[in-house]
This record gives structure tokens, C-alpha cells and sequence, in this order.
């Protein structure tokens, strides 16, 4: 049965291809596929790119359905594949008003009015606004990474640490195995300390958070609305969709980078994710260490949006071609329900969790590994006149070995290093700004690497890291020369 | 962020080498055992994911955000006593792809044997989603069309007269809400129905 008759010449064009077809026996172009030759018709009519593909091997074949796509096209007013599209839909619109009753009255006049609120500019940067403010900084900032950290810190720090050294210290007679599990850089009183009494509850604090917002339909309201600030840097607004997911996880946003329609956008999309745009750990961490200082925070925002905007709108530029069409589905905005948010933070604390905690174990190791040897001091020595040149303090150098590893784990190292209040404000905002910068984890990079392959990959390290200590220095030296004072 | 959790993803095998170590492997040996395979499809966000997870028990991030399914996941799911593996696919306008998640669903529908299409559509917005089922039942596909989200639709006032759809396509049409869990035992039975007899000496075969 089929379900949609065209017009005149199309319905001609394939019943005549259907034989041909037919007739073709073994020399069949598309053998593979299980589609009706209704189907298959239908797409070489619509100049299906993979169907198209196969047929050019056999330039006979081809010529045969390009007759035939001219002769349909020439008894047609309008190009044939929007002859296709226009009667399936107009098919659909009627099928619609015979199968669905539409209501008599308008319908939930206020949820029209909350969409229009969400996407307008002028109230929603406003709302933008408030949630950064409750929900992250509030919620994320002020209780996951103030009050939750401050405490399981403090619980790990009395009752874990100490008990831990003692035990190794009676038990394991040689010092650097006693080091390796307990002391100031062992697996369990650094590596696990860092992800379960920094990392998580931020991660769980933030993930909770963009649930919530995401379930709710307001993240593709965001999208609607930064629509046209993409445009102005050559995105399109689908580009919007990853970086926004970026605000989470940047390994997850760079796999959804597939949903953007040219190699350019995907190519921009991916690495403006690994530039500028912090993922959950690192909002939660940098929120953590500035949220004392407004000031130096709202510096920290505004500067990283600006590279965000300036970086994107250069690369726009300078690579060629055209971007995409914006075109995205906007979904109702929904009460969330509580359990599925709980449910969708859980999977993905875990996720997180998991994925964290072998790497942070493995950085300890390393770490006691490099210290033994005395390789990691060599290392730390080299790297110290680049701390020093950016006005960091020289406890910090570790730090940015860490950070090489992951962003977070180096962003966790700060913020021990400032709850000894070891840092000024000015250090502080250096900081959090290479690392924001910074190279993203390795597993973003595994997947920048998979997805827009090596050659790629390599090129935005090789950006990206001078880059980040490059605009480090600037900053701490605009504001040494300007006489700031976070 | 989709299938992070533990079941199959058809991507290629170095793509999540990071977290494959987390994930226990006793699913593959059961997909292999199923009887019979059918796929989820439609437009992005009309909650193909949710009734993955329905039918299937496996979670997939599910989200009010369109574009979240990249990648392919299958999951074993019981009609009877009979396993079957279902098929989650990246959402898609039309049968002709625009970007490469769509390519992904298409490339199951063109090439798994499927013993039924779960076709799932936004019954608030049946007008939009149409064409595309169109386009599966032109292919010869055994489209079963699943209407969601109609606890939305009735809160709009929307009525979708559901025996005149399934009358006008020629194929099942249910309706549901798969967020509520309503629908899914009736979207159960009807994939049932599409669902070849067991023979002794083909089932082994599909």
C-alpha cells in the first residue's frame, strides 16, 4: 500500500525505474539493501548522496536514472525533490486534521509566555543571568564546593589521613611504600582525597543542576537564543547544542559535535570545546576558589566568554566554507520529574566517578614514582619559570603538572593550595584561567583524536598550550601594570 | 551523554576503549541468542530513548534535549517467553540523512533484518512527524507507529483518533505515554504480532 500518491510525471518516473530496476536482475546497483524499489526510487529521485555513490560506479546505470529524473523534472514547476517533500507533507497536514482534533481554545497561554521570556534576549540573558547565579554559583559554588567539600575535606583530613599514615607507618617498615599509600602525595590521603572530597561533590552538585536545567527544556531555549551570537562567529545555532552539553562534559559534547551538519562547524564546534568552554569539574572547582572574590570571578566569566567569542569568530574566519542552517527541534518546557533526574545524575556521577578515580590513583603513582627517582623535581624545575612568569607562587608548579594529566585534578590542587591560603586573588584568576584554557582531559582528547582524527588533534595541542600560558602572562601582567587587586 | 552505562554500542571498537573496562559483558552473548531484532526511530526528542528503556531495562541517558542519542544501542527485551533485541537509534527528519548521527539510523533500517519498526512520534505534533513514517511504510518496513507523549497531547486539548490513523496508513497505530509507562504493555503485543511464528529450523537462523 502506498501511503503517498505524487504527482503526475513522478508516479510515471517510478514506475518506470521500478522495472528498470527489475529488469537490471544481477547487475542491481544497490543488492545490499532491504528497502522496497518504491523506496529506493524515491531516494535517486531525491539524489539520496549514498545512493548516488553506488549508482556512479556504473555509468550506464547512471545516465538511465538521470533521463529519467529530467524528464519527470521537466513536465514539474518546482524542483523535483520539493515536489516530493511538499506532497508528503501536505499528505501529512491532512491525515493531521482528520486524526487529531485540535482544541477549541487556546491553549496554556502561559507556557507559550515562559517560552517567549526564555528565548528573547532582552528577558532571557536576564534569566540567564539568575540561573548562573542560584544555580551555580549558589548551589554548585556556595554549597557543593563550599559546604560539601569543606566538610568531607575536613572528615578526610581528621578521621581518613591520619589514620591512614599511622597504619602505614606501623605496618610497612620502608618509607617510600609508606608514601606510596599514605603521606602528602599517597593513593589514598591525595589520589582518592582529591576525587571523592573535591571532585565529587561538585561533579554531583553541577550534574544535578544541568539535569534539571535539561530536562526542564530550558537548555534548548539557551540555544535558541545564542543562536544568533553563533552566527556572528560562523556557527550555526545547531553548533549551540554541543557547547551547551560542553557545560557539563566536554568528552560527551565533543561526540555530539556528529550532529553539526558541515566538517567546519564540526571542526570549529570541537575546538572551541576544548579551548574555552569549562566542563563540569572545572566550573565547580574555579566557582570553588573564586567564589570568595566576586570580582575575580565575573573577570574570570567575562574573560573566558570573550576568548570564547574573539577565538571562534577568528578561526570562523579563517577557515573557509559555509555554515549550516540553524534548525532545531524546540521541545516543551516540562515540570522535570524528580526521579529521572536523580536517576540521569546517578548514572552520570558514576560514570564521572569511575572514569576519574583510576586516573587520579594512576597520578599518584606517577607522582610518588616521579619523586622517588627524582624525576618529577627535574620536571617541576623546568616548569617553575613558567609558574614564575605567570606570578604564581612556586608550590604551584606541581599543579600544572597535574593539570597536564587533567584539568581537574590540577583545578582540585589549586583549590587545596587556597584553602592553605598559599594564593592572592591575582594568582588565583591567572590560574583559573589557563587552566580553563588548558588542555582538556585525556579522555576529550582520545576522543578529538577519534572523531576529527591525529593530524587535528595535534594541531589544537600544539595551539592550545602555548596559548593558554601565552594569555596567562598577559593577564598577570595587565594586571600587575594596571595595579589590580582581586 | 548516552549509553555510558553497559550495553552494546555498535560504534567502532576503539571509540569507547576508556570506559569499555567498566562494563560487564554477559549482554553480548545474550543479544546473540535473540530470536529476532526490531529498531526505534523517529524525529530527535519524541522519546524513543525513554521507551528504550521501557522495553528494555537498559538506561540511556535520556534528556529534554534534542541530539543526546549519537550512537546506535541495543538491548534484550521479552515479548512472552521470547527475547528479542531491540535497537535505539540517533533521531532522524528523513530517510535522506543530513548529518551523521542521522546516517547512523538509516544504516539500520537499510541493512538489519527487522522484524518490526517502532516508529515513535510526538502525538502533539503528528502533522510534522508524518512524512518520515511515510517514507518507512514506503520502504516496505513493518512499521508499527508508536503515538507518545499523549499525556501532553490530552493536556493540550489534542484528541488523536488513533483507529483513523491506523486505518489511513494501513498499519498499527498505538497510543502512549512512555514517561508514564502507559502503552507499553499494548506496544509490547503488537511488536508480537510482527514477530515470526518460531519454527524449529529457522529461529535459530535470524
Amino acid at each position: 500500500m502506498n501511503p503517498v500518491v505524487y504527482p503526475e510525471p513522478i508516479e510515471a518516473a517510478i514506475a518506470r525505474l521500478e522495472a528498470w530496476l527489475r529488469d537490471l536482475g544481477d547487475r542491481h546497483p544497490f543488492p545490499g539493501y532491504t528497502l522496497s524499489p518504491r523506496s529506493l526510487v524515491l531516494l535517486l529521485l531525491q539524489k539520496d548522496p549514498a545512493l548516488w555513490e553506488q549508482l556512479q560506479r556504473d555509468e550506464e546505470q547512471c545516465r538511465e536514472v538521470e533521463i529519467e529524473i529530467a524528464v519527470a523534472q521537466n513536465q514539474l514547476h518546482q524542483p523535483l525533490e520539493l515536489a516530493i517533500a511538499q506532497t508528503r507533507h501536505q499528505q501529512a497536514r491532512m491525515l493531521e486534521r482528520v486524526a487529531l482534533q485540535q482544541p477549541k481554545s487556546g491553549t496554556q497561554p502561559w507556557a507559550e509566555t515562559l517560552h517567549q521570556i526564555t528565548v528573547n534576549p532582552i528577558t532571557g540573558f536576564p534569566i540567564l543571568v539568575v540561573i548562573l547565579y542560584l544555580g551555580v554559583y549558589k548551589f554548585v559554588g556556595e554549597f557543593g564546593a563550599g559546604e560539601l567539600v569543606d566538610r568531607i575535606e575536613s572528615f578526610f583530613e581528621g578521621q581518613i589521613n591520619p589514620v591512614v599514615d599511622r597504619f602505614v607507618a606501623q605496618t610497612i617498615p620502608w618509607e617510600p611504600i609508606q608514601d606510596l599509600i599514605g603521606n602528602e602525595y599517597g593513593i589514598i590521603t591525595l589520589g582518592i582525597r582529591y576525587a571523592t572530597a573535591i571532585v565529587l561533590p561538585v561533579v554531583a552538585t553541577y550534574f544535578l543542576m544541568f539535569s534539571l536545567l535539561e530536562d526542564s527544556g530550558y537548555l534548548p531555549r539557551l540555544s535558541l537564543m545564542l543562536d544568533r551570537l553563533f552566527k556572528w562567529i560562523g556557527l550555526s545555532g545547531r553548533a549551540v547544542i554541543p557547547m551547551v552539553l560542553g557545560l557539563g562534559c566536554d568528552t560527551m559534547a565533543t561526540i555530539v559535535t556528529r550532529t553539526l551538519e558541515t566538517k567546519r562547524e564540526r571542526l570549529i564546534a570541537t575546538f572551541l570545546l576544548s579551548l574555552a568552554v569549562p566542563c563540569a569539574a572545572q566550573w565547580g572547582v574555579i566557582l570553588g576558589l573564586l567564589a570568595q572574590k566576586p570580582a575575580a570571578l565575573i573577570f574570570w566569566g567575562g574573560f573566558i566568554t570573550a576568548i570564547f567569542l574573539g577565538v571562534g569568530y577568528l578561526t570562523a574566519k579563517f577557515l573557509p566554507g559555509a555554515s549550516g542552517g540553524f534548525y532545531m527541534e524546540i521541545p516543551p518546557l516540562r515540570l522535570p520529574k524528580i526521579r529521572n533526574i536523580l536517576t540521569k545524575t546517578w548514572v552520570r556521577v558514576k560514570w564521572y566517578f569511575w572514569e576519574v578515580l583510576p586516573l587520579f590513583i594512576w597520578a599518584s603513582v606517577f607522582i610518588w614514582f616521579g619523586r622517588l627517582t627524582g624525576i618529577f623535581d627535574l620536571i617541576i624545575r623546568a616548569i617553575e619559570p613558567l609558574t614564575l612568569a605567570l606570578g604564581m607562587p612556586k608550590e604551584s608548579a606541581p599543579i600544572f603538572l597535574y593539570g597536564f594529566f587533567r584539568r581537574d585534578y590540577g583545578a582540585a590542587g589549586l583549590f587545596d593550595l587556597q584553602q592553605q591560603n598559599l594564593l592572592t586573588g591575582n594568582q588565583l584568576v591567572v590560574a583559573a584561567i589557563v587552566l580553563t584554557l588548558f588542555l582538556p582531559c585525556v579522555a576529550q582528547l582520545q576522543m578529538i583524536v577519534k572523531e576529527r582524527g591525529m593530524k587535528i588533534a595535534m594541531a589544537m595541542v600544539l595551539f592550545i598550550f602555548p596559548f593558554a600560558f601565552l594569555t596567562g602572562f598577559i593577564v598577570n601582567f595587565g594586571l600587575t601594570q594596571l595595579g589590580i587587586n582581586f | 551523554m548516552d549509553c555510558h552505562q553497559c550495553h552494546r554500542c555498535d560504534s567502532s571498537p576503539s571509540s569507547r576503549s576508556w570506559w569499555r573496562r567498566w562494563r560487564p559483558a554477559p549482554l553480548e552473548s545474550q543479544l546473540r541468542s535473540s530470536e529476532a531484532q526490531i529498531a526505534l526511530v523517529g524525529m530527535p526528542n519524541v522519546g524513543k530513548s525513554v521507551l528504550f528503556h521501557a522495553l528494555t531495562g537498559v538506561y540511556v541517558t535520556v534528556s529534554n534535549y534534542p541530539g543526546t542519542t549519537v550512537e546506535v544501542s541495543r538491548g534484550l527485551m521479552w515479548v512472552g517467553d521470547r527475547a528479542i533485541t531491540a535497537i535505539d537509534t540517533p533521531g532522524m527528519y528523513s530517510a535522506i540523512p543530513m548529518s551523521e548521527e542521522e546516517r547512523v539510523a538509516r544504516d539500520v533500517l537499510m541493512s538489519e533484518p527487522l522484524a518490526a519498526v517502532v516508529h515513535v512520534v510526538d502525538a502533539k505534533n503528528l502533522g510534522r512527524m508524518l512524512p518520515l513514517a511515510f517514507q518507512l511504510i514506503e520502504a516496505g518496513l513493518p512499521v508499527i507507529l508508536a503515538a507518545n507523549m499523549m499525556d501532553e497531547a490530552h493536556r493540550l486539548g489534542l484528541d488523536l483518533r488513533t483507529e483513523i490513523l491506523a486505518q489511513e496508513l494501513g498499519i498499527p497505530v498505538i497510543p502512549m505515554a512512555a514517561a508514564l509507562n502507559q502503552g507499553i504493555e499494548e506496544l509490547r503485543s503488537a511488536i508480537a504480532q510482527k514477530i515470526p511464528a518460531p519454527s524449529p529450523v529457522t529461529a535459530s537462523a535470524v
